[in-house]
């Protein structure tokens, strides 16, 4: 086709990819996977998990926006062909059937990479102001209201379908330069090696794979110690030892931020006849539990139950008579709540392990052996 | 040397000590019993038994029993209508009952209004406990 004798015969293996752009890619394969998958298709109680890998996900960006400045050659953001003019070229070429092969990124291929980090970063950004939010969780937990996070779920949502659209792109782009144009971009991947005309531009080598790993290993600790430090300031204060003992005793002791003030003044005054059952105190101690109860009712939380439950009055004054509490529990059956280990659909403690703290964190849902959801 | 036998020593002839308090709560309750009734002539484990176990049904609906949540074996442990565990209720499965005084008055207070519609009488608490420290 065409002329090509005297290059081909200079042909040879270059190091283009040095070894922690490598790393970064797989792992980010790897990471990109459970994260949707759980993201999509598991329940919410796997958040954990999907919070666990959107924190990984946020050390390899960081090191990959680092790395962007101070890898080798190829890894570097300045040598990424973004003209407007190499675009078009390439994308005609393309549409002729044509595609040289390229030392570092086609620009078709740099622009992809750009498309991607950006999604991602949104993505990760839009995950943390989420799961602080809504979920009043993780390092931005004691800053993000919970309406906000609320708002910005479907912002994620948008970013998570962008960036399955990307890669389906990115996809198709490899498979058509692999099996078209005979391109082995997978396995120049894994090795970091391409058979190309050295240019001498790229600097890959075992400098860089040290600095690399080194980079990396300290954004992970910085990242882990800033998740641990600011996730810790936002503990729910643990429940008042008095009315522990006094409420807790039938039942476990709900979280105060279950109901409004009024729902619980109205509960203290009827104690005598208290869902079947006389439930009375003594004076004092009433009093010390009316107070705590007050001081610390659903318009004090921020919390998700405390909104979507706390908030909302009943004639029964039950938390279980709420719409959301009805909606998210209506899978069971009756006799779910009548296995050995719940025993009654008010004993929130046997499915939710962190009932007494108010939080209700979805990853803290541990269903007992034999009840099934779905 | 020594110093830990002795503590060992106290703790044991505390934990000795411990299930014999209920007798302290017995005598309060059989003076209050002699005073209602003149012709009283201590407590029954027999009569404790039937009054436990009895569908009294006079209280709320949901409660006619003291078996209800507590078992018609006592030294079985019970369950709380929401689904919480009680500890048995007879003295050789669950050493420190009816020690404290406050707590027990609360709990026949709450449970007798509940399963009887009424205050429980100082015959029946004393039988009751009785009934408990044979189990
Ligand atoms: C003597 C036993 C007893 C004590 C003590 C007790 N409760 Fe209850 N509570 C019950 C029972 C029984 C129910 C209803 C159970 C059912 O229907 O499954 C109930 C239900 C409730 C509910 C409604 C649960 C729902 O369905 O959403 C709330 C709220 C509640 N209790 C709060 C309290 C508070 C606050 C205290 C302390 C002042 C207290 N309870 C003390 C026995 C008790
Ligand atoms: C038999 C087990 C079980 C019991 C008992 C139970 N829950 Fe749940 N609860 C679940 C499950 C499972 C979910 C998740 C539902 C879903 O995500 O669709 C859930 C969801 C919730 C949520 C929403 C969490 C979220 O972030 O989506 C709240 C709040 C909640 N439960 C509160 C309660 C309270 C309050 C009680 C007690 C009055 C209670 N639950 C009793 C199993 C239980
Ligand atoms: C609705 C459930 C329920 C019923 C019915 C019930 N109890 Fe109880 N009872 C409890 C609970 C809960 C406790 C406290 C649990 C604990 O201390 O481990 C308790 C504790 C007690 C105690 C205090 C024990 C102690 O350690 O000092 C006494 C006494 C008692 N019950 C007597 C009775 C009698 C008598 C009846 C029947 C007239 C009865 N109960 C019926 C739930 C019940």
């Amino acid at each position: 086709m065409r002329p090509l004798q005297q290059s081909e015969q200079s042909v040879t293996s270059v190091l283009i990819w040095d070894l922690p752009l490598r790393l970064f890619h797989w792992a980010m394969v790897l990471v990109v996977c459970v994260a949707a998958v759980t993201g999509y298709l598991f329940e919410d109680w796997w958040l954990d998990v999907h919070v666990w890998a959107g924190y990984a996900l946020t050390a390899l960006l960081l090191f990959r926006l680092i790395w962007g400045f101070v890898g080798s050659y190829y890894s570097r953001f300045n040598s990424f062909p973004l003209s407007i003019g190499g675009v078009r070229t390439h994308l005609f070429d393309l549409l002729r059937g044509r595609s040289d092969p390229k030392e570092g990124h086609t620009p078709v291929g740099a622009w992809m990479i750009v498309l991607l980090l950006t999604t991602l970063i949104g993505l990760v950004v839009s995950g943390f102001v989420v799961w602080g939010g809504q979920e009043n969780n993780g390092p931005l937990a004691s800053v993000i209201s919970y309406g906000v996070g609320k708002g910005v779920e479907d912002v994620h949502e948008i970013f998570a379908n962008i960036l399955m659209g990307l890669i389906g792109v990115h996809l198709a782009g490899v498979l058509v330069e692999t099996v078209i144009f005979k391109h082995d971009l997978i396995r120049a991947m894994l090795t970091g090696e391409k058979q190309v005309v050295p240019s001498g531009k790229s600097t890959a080598g075992l400098k860089h794979s040290v600095i690399g790993i080194v980079l990396f290993t300290v954004i992970a600790f910085g990242l882990t110690y800033w998740i641990n430090s600011a996730s810790r300031a936002n503990e729910v204060a643990a429940l008042d030892q008095i009315y522990k003992q006094a409420c807790g005793e039938c039942h476990m002791a709900y979280h105060p931020s279950l109901r409004t003030q009024s729902a619980w003044d109205q509960l203290m005054q009827g104690l005598e006849d208290h869902y079947g059952e006389d439930a009375s105190l003594s004076d004092e101690v009433a009093q010390t539990v009316r107070t705590y109860l007050k001081d610390n009712n659903a318009l004090n939380f921020d919390t998700e139950a405390a909104h979507k439950i706390g908030r909302i009055n009943t004639p029964s004054l039950r938390i279980t008579d709420t719409r959301f509490w009805q909606k998210k529990h209506d899978d069971f059956k009756d006799a779910d709540f009548r296995h050995p280990a719940v025993g009654s659909k008010i004993n929130c403690i046997a499915c939710h392990k962190d009932a007494e703290t108010g939080r209700f964190d979805d990853a803290s849902i541990k269903l007992p052996k034999g009840i099934k959801y779905d | 040397m020594i110093k830990p036998f002795i503590v060992a020593l106290g703790l044991g002839t505390v934990a000795f000590a411990g299930p014999v308090q209920a007798d302290t709560i017995l005598p309060e309750y059989e003076a209050q019993a002699r005073a209602a009734d003149p012709s009283f002539s201590g407590f029954s484990a027999e009569r404790g038994q039937a009054f436990y176990l009895k569908d009294h049904a006079t209280g709320k609906a949901e409660t006619p029993s003291c078996t209800t949540c507590h078992m018609g074996n006592p030294t079985q442990a019970g369950r709380t209508r929401a689904g919480k565990t009680i500890a048995p209720m007879a003295l050789s499965q669950t050493p420190d009952r009816f020690q404290d005084v406050k707590k027990v008055e609360k709990w026949f207070r709450r449970n007798c209004k509940s399963v009887l519609g009424r205050e429980c009488s100082p015959q029946e608490k004393g039988d009751f406990i009785t009934f408990m420290k044979t189990q």
